[in-house]
């Protein structure tokens, strides 16, 4: 029957020749852990179209919703954190994995004719690399996303003569807003991938019509060994290992919430992502006219060098001792870009305190995103379903049309409470607005005379009454003074709470911040999971009992075959 | 990753028989075969999971409606209230409307605004006490029954709750122009 089929099938497509192309390949030299690193990349793009697909049943490209939405993947989707933190782990990893690719590929000398065209749809495949990485970070929306977006297409505009245009088309306007969220969308999840499969098309390809060039060495030319298996078992080996990694990498090492974009956080010192660091730190040798030549020169001058790379160097030789000038400048060239990246890295960046003070507050503020205006929810209505306690204390006043002063002693919570904030980002901001009156760390709190405690009270540990374990229900109770000030019990209390939010003193996602950074401070995870599917360590556990049965499994069935044949 | 000697592979033909070879192939092709798929199984089925998954069912949402004291006894009243409204990560805050008659300090009755008929918003008529359609002229009285009119069944009733003295309502609504109540 399964013949049947088959048969059917090859008279109308040729499958053979597909699973020839895919499968068939004399490994010069036998297989080696070395080869694996072309195959290692294509498993993690295809583990980053699947966690990318997953991500775009829940993720919307809209300035007021991108981040909550990805939050909302994080936190209540089942296994959201996996497929999120995976995709976010998976870009790091695939750049890594092109870069090593390259560098193994060059040693090997593996560009040379015949396989120029394999190596010119290779560097452009690590072009198509860098660029989702760049269209890809502004996609959340947040913080760090926001400014890499902006800072990135503000190097564009330094071109010369075309600049201000290819700013105006990256950016599909002069301000970075929906419509620029909505193109690095589309080159991210349309235009790239499209691209990317059509590359790699033409690379394998190329790359099949000659095969793998294997070791230089004539004697080591004899042994022979065969893709299927030899060569897959190995790049089977390897991509589970970078599988397994990244599943640790997600597990344990999740990208942080920076907190939704504010283009008005000035205190925000942008950098990019770790791969484009040695173009950041270029830029800061070249000023005033010279400038373009660090933007667009030096990545000009890297792409070309690249590209002209198999028709400078002809010399057939392969062994790379035997080629000092391209090993050595090969090896200066990588030194500089290390060792810039390093720099770039230790340069002062996120950690730096604020360079100056906010503006004053005023009614004009507003941010794209949507969260400038505070918008307190009147007449709220907790989603609990008893609601004689928590309802009745936090609820909204009779008709929150008709009386919305009357807003009980607190009033409501504002959009903040549902954004999860950055608690590395609200450190700086708890520092210069709350702790003059409630300390540093929110613990040695200033007295207030005339106020029934006698002092301002402390946030660390916070009050029972304000908390919870629930990170959204904490928030939610701490919001309420954030946004409208507070006026503690007693009789002239000399300090009130300044009501941050409705002043706007600051902004929505500045408040949501400093909230993931108290509940911080009373142990509370403001990015806490709430729908994990399986509890991440648990399910790296799982991970690892797995893959350990199936190595005893296949040792175990290893070693009866030998006993057998042996 | 230069060192040529010290080569992973184990393919020397000298090292053993055509059937060895064969052997350790047909293993590696079995391992192969393992492996992809205890991978292709482990982030599988958590995808899919996340996308089979429905958002936790939402409880009852119960909305302070107002003070019980502020109502007039026996008389419909027309109350609204704002709630906040939850869809995934969009949050919403909507005023509704329904009519309240308080019984007594702990029996109302909260009516849907909705005309069971045709879904239009009814009115209470004071001169002749009855609550009255506009749209197809549906007559109800102050209990909620069908007088007169087109309605399909009595005025929807919503389930309410009172504690510390404050009316929670739980706003709802129904399928229009059929005899049965049915959620919506």
């Amino acid at each position: 029957m399964l013949r049947k089929i088959e048969d059917w099938v090859n008279e109308r497509w040729p499958l053979p020749d597909v699973v020839h192309l895919a499968l068939d390949e004399e490994i010069i030299g036998g297989a080696r852990i070395a080869y694996t690193l072309g195959s290692a990349v294509l498993i993690v793009f295809t583990l980053q179209a699947l966690s990318g697909i997953v991500q775009l049943f829940f993720y919307v490209p809209t300035t007021d919703h991108a981040y909550d939405s990805i939050s909302y993947l994080r936190t209540k989707v089942p296994f959201g954190w996996l497929a999120h933190c995976l995709h976010y782990w998976g870009a790091q990893v695939m750049v890594i994995l092109v870069l090593l690719h390259i560098t193994r590929v060059f040693l090997w000398g593996a560009y040379k004719k015949p396989r120029e065209l394999t190596w010119l749809a290779g560097v452009t495949l690590l072009l198509i690399t860098m660029g989702f990485s760049f269209t890809g970070s502004p996609l959340h929306w947040d913080q760090r996303g926001f400014w890499i977006g902006e800072v990135s297409t503000s190097v564009a505009a330094t071109v010369p003569l075309v600049g201000d245009f290819i700013k105006h088309l990256m950016r599909g306007g002069e301000e970075m807003g929906q419509l620029t969220l909505s193109r690095l969308f589309v080159m991210h999840t349309a235009v790239l991938p499209v691209t990317l499969i059509a590359l790699f098309g033409i690379h394998i390809i190329a790359m099949r019509r000659f095969g793998s060039v294997g070791p230089w060495d004539e004697k080591r030319r004899l042994q022979k060994g065969l893709f299927w298996p030899d060569q897959t078992f190995k790049d089977t080996l390897v991509g589970t290992t970078i599988v397994v990694a990244l599943i640790a990498l997600a597990v344990f090492l999740p990208p942080r919430y920076t907190g939704p974009a504010d283009p008005l956080d000035i205190s925000y010192i942008p950098k990019p992502e770790w791969n484009f660091l040695f173009l950041y730190e270029s830029l800061k040798y070249f000023h005033g006219r010279l400038e373009p030549v660090g933007t667009v020169g030096v990545p000009t001058v890297l792409i070309l060098i690249l590209v002209l790379l198999p028709f400078i160097d002809r010399n057939s030789e392969r062994n790379p001792l035997k080629r000092p000038v391209a090993v050595t400048g090969a090896l200066i060239l990588a030194g500089i870009i290390v060792a810039m990246s390093i720099k770039g890295y230790l340069s002062p960046g996120f950690a730096q305190p604020p360079v100056s003070p906010k503006p004053a507050a005023s009614q004009e503020r507003s941010v794209p995103r949507g969260y400038g205006m505070n918008m307190p929810f009147t007449g709220i209505s907790e989603a609990s379903p008893a609601p004689p306690e928590s309802a009745a204390r936090t609820s909204s006043p009779p008709s929150a049309e008709t009386n919305p002063q009357d807003a009980t002693d607190k009033g409501l919570p504002g959009q903040a409470a549902i954004i999860i904030g950055g608690a590395e980002r609200g450190d700086p901001l708890f520092q210069k607005n709350c702790s003059p009156c409630h300390g540093p760390s929110g613990r040695s709190v200033l007295p207030n005379p005339g106020s029934a405690e006698g002092k301002v009270p402390s946030l660390n540990p916070i009050d029972r009454d304000n908390y919870s374990p629930d990170a959204h229900v904490f928030a939610e109770k701490i919001d309420r003074y954030i946004q409208h000030g507070s006026v503690p019990a007693g009789s002239h209390p000399v300090i009130t709470m300044p009501a941050f939010g409705d002043t706007n003193t600051l902004t929505q996602p500045e408040i949501a911040n400093i909230e993931a950074y108290i509940l911080r401070l009373n142990g509370v995870d403001r990015g806490q999971v709430i729908h994990p599917g399986i509890e991440p360590q648990r399910f790296f556990l799982l991970v690892v009992v797995s893959f350990g049965l199936v190595a005893l499994l296949l040792a175990g069935l290893w070693n009866k075959r030998q006993s057998r044949t042996g | 990753m230069l060192d040529e000697e010290g080569d992973m592979n184990e393919d020397s033909p000298d090292k053993g028989s055509e059937q060895e070879a064969a052997t350790r192939r047909w293993f590696l092709k079995v391992a192969i075969g393992v492996m992809a798929f205890l991978n292709g199984l482990l982030l599988g089925i958590p995808f899919i999971n996340a996308l089979i998954s429905s958002p936790a069912k939402k409880k009852p949402q119960w909305s302070n409606a107002g003070e019980m004291n502020s109502l007039p006894e026996g008389q419909p009243i027309q109350v609204k209230f704002g709630a906040r409204t939850e869809d995934a990560y969009h949050y919403e805050n909507v005023l509704y409307s329904v009519w309240v008659i308080k019984h007594s300090a702990d029996k109302v009755t909260v009516f849907s605004p909705i005309c069971p008929h045709l879904g239009c918003h009814y009115l209470w008529n004071q001169e002749i006490e009855r609550f009255t359609c506009p749209c197809h002229a549906s007559v109800f009285s102050l209990d909620g029954k069908v007088l007169y009119g087109p309605a399909p069944r009595p005025l929807d009733s919503l389930p309410y709750k009172i504690a510390d003295g404050a009316l929670f309502v739980r706003y709802e609504r129904f399928k229009v122009g059929v005899p049965e109540q049915i959620s919506v």
